[in-house]
């Protein structure tokens, strides 16, 4: 076990890496929660893969990968939008998962130095982040996240009364697309930062464990926020004495986590449906 | 005076013409039932009212700024989300709020809205653990707090007990003394007698393909109508 002042030291040289982390876990855990609820979780892991494509063009081609990274996000966007509009998600999704996981390989097929940067921006497996870099990531993903906690009744009324909300005035498809472009955003810039492990798992993990416990969706995101702060600090933890890699201890620390909530929920149900009343 | 006219309408989609429809008003604190078999296009003849899609021929005319509500089927509610009971009768104002905040006065008025329907205490239970005659009693509370002038109920009665069927059809008594218009679809013929002023009729179409047809008549032939048609089978 590592002493305090050798944690301390670590923390002072990770800053920014465990700072940007952070970001994500809340951001990340804000736009989760809606990911969950809107049964969008499909659409969470298919994007990645979209942008992967932009990025191995950009590595292929010698420019800068955050272009072509938003042009391929932007396409994945409009094909989902277009899909979900028509009831086409259910194979357009799987396709779009399949194909970006394909052709981003095969863009950079043969050329080895390419493909295993492309493994660590998967991965997050030695990834650090540049100050620069959290300048603008931080930032990015906090705002994504609390605009989309601050219209949290908006998504409720979009999936629970779409009838209800267009007669009222609003357009269920324009904000689909608006939050699919906030979980761009938190996906693009994760991504490009902490990898892609360390972003779906502060997307999904937080919340899955938070829901099932939150009478409100207030308190749900409160929750998730707070859990993915948890599971970042526990996983630091794990990662420092294990010397695994942090995105992995992260995502293992929200996997217990959400089994035993999940685990815990269920013996509090059959509790209570034993009880007398 | 109506808040709705359509004549000469037909409402479909992708082309497809599905209802067809000669005169058909609605009429400031007046119910006009909604009566037909699963595929007759009652819910394509709502849409087309309300103008969540255009007539394909005619014309649909509606007051002015209408202020249109939906009460929807409790069923047809994802329990997954965390919410209050008040929670969901929100949906409603603040879906026409801008970006769905709430002020402490519009909350005032849902709260009053769900002790009218009877479910105020109710307000900070879970709204998955209320039975569905509460949870449509929420709904109804929720719609009826966003003052519409025109509110469509989709089969707001379906599979309720009778407390809250008999609270349900009330409050929407009382609304349309004040003037409320509605359009209710139904399979109940007890709450349509009960509710209705007139009662839209679907004809099939002559041929395959052809939109069926609409007729509205008096609430009292359309349970002539039904009885003869029982009798008949």
């Amino acid at each position: 076990m590592k002493s305090l002042s050798e944690y301390w030291e670590l923390v002072e040289l990770l800053t920014t890496s465990l700072a940007t982390a952070a970001a994500v876990a809340v951001g990340g855990s804000q736009v989760g929660t809606f990911v969950l609820t809107r049964k969008e979780g499909l659409a969470a892991l298919a994007l990645p893969q979209v942008v992967a494509v932009g990025v191995a063009v950009a590595l292929r081609e010698g420019w800068p990968p955050i272009w072509p990274a938003i042009v391929a996000a932007g396409a994945a966007v409009l094909a989902l939008g277009w899909s979900k509009q028509r009831g086409a998600n259910h194979w357009v999704l799987p396709s779009l998962y399949v194909a970006g996981l394909s052709v981003s390989f095969l863009v950079i097929a043969n050329a080895g130095a390419h493909v295993e940067e492309m493994q660590q921006r998967f991965t997050g497996i030695d990834v650090a982040v540049d100050v620069q870099t959290a300048m603008v990531v931080v930032p990015v993903v906090l705002g994504a996240g609390l605009l989309t906690s601050l219209l949290w009744r908006r998504w409720v009324a979009i999936a629970q009364a779409p009838a209800m909300a267009e007669l009222a005035g609003l357009k269920p498809a324009r904000w689909d697309i608006a939050f699919l472009c906030l979980l761009t955003t938190v996906l693009l810039f994760g991504t490009a930062a902490l990898g892609a492990v360390m972003v779906l798992a502060m997307l999904f993990l937080p919340a899955a464990t938070a829901l099932p416990w939150a009478k409100r969706m207030p308190g749900a995101l409160w929750i998730g926020g707070v859990l993915g702060l948890l599971f970042l600090a526990a996983g630091f933890v794990i990662s420092v004495e294990m010397e695994w890699p942090l995105s992995h201890s992260v995502s293992g620390t929200g996997v217990a986590a959400m089994g035993i909530s999940y685990i815990a929920y269920q013996v509090r149900q059959l509790t209570l449906r034993k009880s007398p009343v | 005076m109506s808040v709705v006219e359509a004549k000469n309408a037909v409402f479909g989609y992708q082309g497809r013409a599905i209802v067809r429809v000669e005169c058909l008003q609605v009429h400031a604190g007046q119910c006009l039932g909604v009566f037909g078999p699963n595929g007759s296009g009652k819910t394509t003849l709502v849409r087309g009212l309300s103008g969540l899609i255009p007539p394909m021929a005619g014309s649909v005319q509606r007051s002015g700024t209408l202020r249109m509500g939906y009460v929807q089927q409790h069923r047809s509610m994802d329990l997954q989300w965390p919410m209050t009971a008040l929670d969901a009768a929100s949906i409603a104002v603040s879906s026409r709020r801008p970006f769905g905040w709430m002020s402490s006065h519009a909350r005032r008025g849902i709260v009053e809205a769900m002790v009218t329907l009877e479910v105020s205490d109710l307000s900070e239970r879970h709204f998955a653990s209320l039975s569905g005659g509460q949870q449509q009693r929420v709904l109804l509370a929720g719609a009826l707090a966003a003052q519409p002038e025109l509110l469509i109920l989709d089969e707001p009665t379906e599979g309720l007990d009778v407390r809250s069927r008999r609270i349900l059809l009330r409050a929407l008594s009382e609304a349309e003394k004040n003037g409320l218009a509605t359009i209710m679809i139904s399979h109940a013929i007890d709450d349509l007698a009960s509710l209705s002023d007139e009662v839209v009729w679907f004809h099939e179409g002559e041929h395959e393909g052809e939109p069926s047809r609409v007729e509205v008549m008096a609430v009292d032939s359309l349970v002539e109508r039904v009885l003869k048609l029982r009798q008949t089978a």
